[in-house]
């Protein structure tokens, strides 16, 4: 099964769409926003170009995407006001798999246009916004077009299952206390071969003094069996199983396409590839703020699921869903109950050495 | 090598039009013996086009593009630009061949009201409750204000090539055009002559209010080849390669075989009269802004009348269209 033709996010507008269930991961780039636009700045200070190049990769589609263009744009004009000189072009790559809903964010554009005009002299810098389709792990770009690179809650998807892992990861679609040694060590392989392929094109893609500001989930231990990130997967893992619609076949063969690197696997690929240098890599935890939603749980669910939909009902079929994510939000707030669940999320930002 | 398609749309022709640029750059250096540059195309329409469509096929073509043609995925990136070619789409430089079909005689909707009031404009004869909703007739507007209006338009799509690399930058466009500078409505736009006879049908019956009709202006506009080349030569940064045009019937190249419709579809297709066949092409063209004013309950009654009077006209003659096609190169 091809992942390009398959996974994406929920699209639309609707209730159940990523635009409408993607708080959670507003709340996760906005905590380290200020690092973000710091890079920003300081990137455009050392480069001074006059077109700047800057991509979002798995911009995804709803208002996260184009409240991101307007942080980083603003950052740069604030930044050319400081040395007294005028803004540069901007070019906006933004990328996403060709299954991701690029209409949604299309039909958004002359209004973020708009508020990018509004009281600046002139309309304001020129700004051209494009949207790339395809996959992040190969070339997206022509060489040496971009001075920045942002990518926020996508580069812990992987760019397929692990080969062999559906025939032996049953009853599990993670790796769990049930998985087989193999499984994790083949989502390591995967995860290796990923992040080095991600790396390398994007090496050719940036400038030399060019910024990666990336965002990712991540692990805090070697362990991948722990009350992380993984442990979110185990719990739709029993959601699944408690329905007692599903084959069990067709549940044994389902793993997610999904990788939680630890801080040291990462700096380790960063090492191997060598064009990079790590400025900062931290590790927070989101605070477990139900926002608008009744509860945690119900919000874990709704994100998880406008995430998750494409691939379950590529499985299953739709038919469970709405039943399957009722149970795992209760799931959810049961566990919160007894115990606490932390949700790791990585910063890592990397200078292009010249 | 920056590529760019204006008013892009979706579906087959999109990607057929790209698969034709870049076959003849390929065969081009093939011929010349030098290596294919990297190619940036970019596919512009206004925001509300399906550029998802495109999209999807986009893993195909490149597979395509690596099996016939040896360009790997550092030779060709392709991307999409939502936004409306009157005004600025590219940064500078950056592109050497602009290409643009079937687009350019849609105006922007802002010309329209500037010059159109909507007080609107009816038939001159108005003894014979006549409607008009294009601009067809000079002597009902002045003759500036339909110059003004294609030069605006033209310059400003020039702004755009003003942006391409200096020489050898070239512009292909096809447009629906007239056959003469008098603005005969016969070969030109009489597709719109016979939607107001639809809609005029329809308000007759109280299906259709009057008031909506005179209302509407299609944001529409065939210029003759003079038109064309004056306002060219007015702008000034381009020169003429070639600036012609031609007939094409209404239904030309509309046999079962041609279309790309499936099993089923096809038998409804077959179904269909001749002028009903072209009512539904023109309805996937102009659906979404005849409904925008005159609502979605009335399309299919309306686009139904629209295929008889097509038929009707089929009877009587042999129903044209002028295209024009124009080749500029930016000096």
């Amino acid at each position: 099964m091809d992942i390009e033709k398959v996974f994406h996010m929920k699209g639309g507008l609707g209730d159940t769409s990523y635009s409408k269930n993607s708080s959670l991961q507003k709340r996760a780039a906005d905590k380290v926003k200020h690092i973000t636009i710091e890079t920003m700045e300081e990137m455009f200070l050392a480069t001074r170009p006059k077109s700047l190049g800057i991509a979002d990769l798995g911009c995804s589609s709803g208002p996260n995407t184009l409240s991101n263009i307007k942080q980083l744009v603003d950052a740069v004009e604030n930044a050319s006001r400081s040395i007294a000189q005028p803004p540069p072009e901007f070019r906006v790559y933004l990328n996403d798999l060709p299954t991701n809903d690029f209409n949604t964010i299309f039909q958004a554009l002359p209004d973020l246009y708009r508020e990018l005009k509004k009281g600046k002299n002139h309309g304001g810098p020129p700004i051209y916004i494009a949207g790339y389709p395809g996959t992040f792990y190969g070339r997206l770009f022509p060489d040496d077009c971009l001075h920045f690179i942002y990518s926020s809650n996508s580069l812990h998807w992987l760019s397929r299952v692990p080969p062999g892992v559906s025939n032996i990861n049953k009853k599990s679609i993670y790796i769990s206390e049930r998985s087989p040694a193999q499984v994790s060590q083949a989502y390591l392989k995967q995860f290796q071969e990923d992040f080095s392929l991600f790396l390398k094109s994007r090496s050719q893609e940036l400038v030399g003094g060019g910024r990666m500001v990336l965002i990712l989930l991540g692990r805090s231990g070697p362990s991948h069996v722990d009350r992380g990130n993984s442990f979110f997967w185990e719990i739709l893992y029993q959601s699944l199983a408690t329905l007692g619609e599903i084959e069990e076949e067709k549940l044994d063969s389902y793993d997610v396409h999904f990788y939680a690197p630890s801080k040291e696997e990462l700096e380790d690929e960063v090492r191997k590839e060598g064009s990079f240098k790590v400025e900062k890599v931290e590790m927070f935890e989101m605070e477990k703020d139900a926002g608008n939603y009744p509860s945690y749980g119900m919000a874990v669910a709704k994100t998880v699921r406008s995430i998750q939909e494409s691939m379950i009902a590529h499985h299953f079929g739709e038919a469970i869903l709405d039943k399957v994510f009722d149970i795992y939000g209760r799931l959810v707030d049961q566990e919160l109950a007894k115990d606490d669940i932390k949700s790791i999320t990585t910063l890592l930002v990397l200078t292009k050495l010249l | 090598m920056g590529i760019a398609d204006l008013g892009c749309s979706s579906g087959p022709n999109t990607l057929m039009v790209l698969s034709k640029i870049i076959n003849t750059i390929h065969a081009t250096c093939y011929e010349m013996g030098t290596p294919l540059p990297e190619l940036r195309v970019s596919l512009n329409d206004l925001p509300g086009n399906d550029f998802n469509d495109i999209f999807m096929s986009l893993p195909g073509f490149y597979d395509m593009l690596g099996k016939e043609k040896g360009i790997g995925a550092e030779g060709c990136f392709i991307s999409g630009v939502a936004g409306s070619f009157y005004g600025r789409l590219f940064p500078r430089k950056s592109l050497h061949f602009v290409h643009s079909s079937s687009s350019l005689h849609w105006l922007s909707q802002e010309v329209l009201r500037h010059q159109f009031p909507s007080s609107g404009h009816k038939g001159r004869n108005t003894s014979e409750q006549r409607k008009d909703i294009h601009i067809k007739d000079k002597p009902i507007f002045s003759s500036e204000s339909i110059s003004l209006s294609i030069s605006e338009r033209y310059f400003l799509i020039s702004e755009i090539a003003g942006g391409g690399d200096g020489g050898g930058w070239a512009d292909g466009a096809v447009v629906h055009g007239r056959s003469s500078p008098e603005g005969s409505a016969e070969m030109g736009s009489h597709q719109w002559e016979l939607l107001a006879q639809a809609l005029m049908s329809m308000a007759l019956e109280g299906l259709v209010q009057e008031e909506r009709i005179d209302s509407f202006n299609a944001p529409y506009y065939a210029p003759s080849a003079e038109e064309v080349r004056n306002v060219i030569e007015e702008e000034g940064s381009t020169i003429i390669n070639h600036l012609e045009s031609f007939e094409i019937g209404w239904d030309e190249g509309f046999s079962i075989d041609n279309s790309a419709c499936v099993r089923h579809d096809c038998d409804e297709l077959e179904k269909l009269s001749r002028g009903q066949r072209v009512a539904k092409s023109y309805k996937a063209v102009i659906e979404s802004m005849v409904e925008s004013h005159f609502g979605k309950g009335i399309m299919d009654e309306l686009f139904f009348r629209y295929g008889e009077l097509i038929d009707d006209y089929f009877n009587k003659t042999r129903a044209k269209h002028i295209n024009l096609v124009i080749s500029v190169t930016k000096i």
